[in-house]
């Protein structure tokens, strides 16, 4: 079972090679690195200061996180993956994936594996390309120091994983939604909505319901500025939970789709 | 022993109205099989049912002998397809297309040069489907379906987007993967001249019902059974009296005089008979169908 679904997985991966889903992951994860990388040299002279202060490296990933958290990575996820889908809607290929001799649960997996593989590289590619955009300024420009404190790994590391889970509910949710409807309208649609929904939200006293304000409150509870206490769980626990609900009612409806291409 | 059999098969989309009709579809092994039927007949709806696309309402479908509700994968393990319009990644290179159904099914990675080269592509492998003609596609496709060394290819109009002699060439090479691999080959078209000359049995389906199912021999034989001598006189009504005479069978119809397809000698002796009881003849021919027209004979019946 194990190795049919390894299988099956590379062949969904092979299947985002040069795909509209892969080059969205790879710009919108180098994206804000390099936007703040122009910034770092439009202002230049300032950032003498800026470096020598400690800690340098998370306030710097924190920061990184502003314009990720509240709207990138929500507007990503719901763009990539619909597109994943729409691979199969666009190219007919729903009927040819469901005519190979693997079950229905393995063709469900795959390609949502596969979805959240890819949300995982646009994670790393984002930690990557703040740490290069954090440090070229500091071995390119001289009057640059480098921080003083040595690079926080683990810090960094996990300030990107609970970045990664609270998204978890946005991908299961935009995932039922893209293989559920042929119309790329309607994911990408609803998807839009509800980001729009949650950023409004925010300011709301039951913001905590709303899966997709997951990501900005973590990032206003990191910087303390988070007007509302979760009453119920921690909001990683509320990520979690809706992920696997979002993904059983996924798979239930997948299972009982009428047609399948 | 049938490859496909299919036991009182009925489909609705909308409630209350049958898109199939209690279908019963016996295609033996080692047979092309010609699933033939105007558009709109049921032909994809039958096929998609076969290959587990659709969720089965009503009825039983058995595979290679097992029925394809308990044991779809591994019957999908045999068998190749093709339903409608290809399906294939635009954004992928012909190659690249084969290699990751090749991941699926753990074949020899050899057989992604030798499929393209059985449908004609051999030098397309690095090309992206994206940049390639509808007939193009549909070769490739076929390549696909091959891919795995299927017992069973299932093909739903696979001449579509094909210039002539693309037809040609698939009608070939479909015949020589039947007769040199042995594979059964299902083939669904609406027009039975196009696969007439490929076929070994028919099944002719119109508004969810199965006509005719059968060997293309005894299709033949209906086209003969439904043969006709035909007669037009100076004097139909008098004609008619007389030959009702000697041919009870004798009727009018749309001006002409119609009979049984009768021996020659008989046929002459029917003309001398009205030529001495003085009728003259103006028309007197055998009015044979061809499978065309008894395909459209049973569609429009």
């Amino acid at each position: 079972m194990a190795t049919i679904l390894l299988h099956s997985i590379q062949s969904e991966w092979m299947k985002t090679k040069r795909s509209a889903a892969f080059w969205l992951v790879l710009i919108g994860g180098v994206f804000i690195p390099a936007i703040l990388t122009l910034v770092h040299l439009v202002y230049i002279k300032k950032l003498g200061k800026i470096y020598s202060t400690t800690p340098f490296w998370e306030k710097w990933l924190i920061n990184g996180w502003e314009s990720m958290s509240i709207l990138l990575v929500p507007m990503g996820i719901v763009l990539a993956t619909s597109l994943i889908a729409q691979l199969e809607y666009k190219n007919n290929g729903w009927k040819q994936v469901h005519t190979t001799p693997q079950s229905l649960t393995t063709v469900f997996f795959a390609k949502y594996i596969v979805v959240l593989f890819l949300m995982l590289q646009l994670f790393v590619l984002f930690g990557l390309g703040m740490y290069l955009a954090g440090a070229i300024p500091a071995w390119y420009f001289g009057h640059i120091p480098y921080p003083k404190e040595a690079f926080p790994w683990g810090k960094f590391i996990q300030i990107n994983a609970s970045f990664y889970v609270m998204a978890l509910p946005i991908v299961a949710l935009q995932y039922l939604l893209s293989i559920q409807f042929k119309n790329f309208m309607v994911s990408l649609g609803a998807g839009v909505a509800l980001v729009v929904a949650a950023l409004i939200a925010l300011s709301w006293r039951y913001v905590y319901l709303i899966p997709y304000t997951y990501g900005a409150i973590h990032f206003l509870q990191l910087q303390g500025k988070m007007r509302f206490k979760s009453n119920i769980l921690d909001v990683h626990y509320l990520a979690l939970i809706y992920f696997f609900a979002f993904t059983l009612l996924s798979y239930i409806l997948y299972l009982t789709k009428k047609e399948k291409g | 022993m049938y490859c496909i059999e299919t036991t009182h098969l009925s489909h609705q989309f909308a409630l209350g109205k049958n898109i199939l009709d209690d279908i019963n579809l016996q295609v033996p092994t080692g047979s092309i099989y010609g699933f033939l039927g105007p558009n709109g007949a049921g032909k994809t709806t039958t096929l998609r049912l076969i290959l587990g696309l659709l969720k089965k309402q009503k009825g039983e479908i058995r595979i290679f002998g097992q029925s394809l509700a308990e044991n779809r994968v591994a019957i999908l393990r045999k068998l190749g397809s093709l339903i409608e319009t290809p399906s294939l990644y635009g954004h992928l290179t012909a190659a690249e297309n084969l290699l990751l159904l090749q991941k699926i099914y753990q074949c020899p990675k050899s057989r992604i040069p030798e499929v393209l080269a059985l449908v004609g592509l051999p030098d397309t492998a690095n090309k992206k489907v994206s940049q390639f003609s509808l007939g193009m596609k549909q070769r490739l496709s076929i390549a696909v379906a091959l891919l795995n060394q299927p017992n069973l290819l299932i093909l739903d109009e696979p001449t579509n987007g094909l210039d002539p002699n693309g037809i040609i060439e698939m009608r070939e090479l479909l015949k020589r993967l039947n007769q040199e691999h042995q594979i059964t080959i299902l083939i669904s078209s609406h027009l039975l001249a196009e696969i007439e000359k490929l076929v070994t049995h028919v099944g002719i389906i119109h508004k969810g019902q199965l006509l005719f199912e059968g060997t293309l021999p005894d299709l033949v034989h209906k086209q003969q059974e439904s043969s006709r001598v035909s007669l037009i006189t100076n004097d139909n009504t008098r004609s008619l009296q007389l030959l009702k005479t000697l041919q009870p069978e004798a009727q009018q119809q749309n001006g002409k005089l119609l009979l049984p397809l009768l021996p020659p000698e008989r046929i002459a002796q029917l003309n001398r008979q009205l030529v001495q009881s003085g009728i003259d003849v103006y028309h007197l021919a055998v009015e044979k169908n061809d499978l065309e027209s008894i395909f459209m004979e049973l569609v429009n019946n």
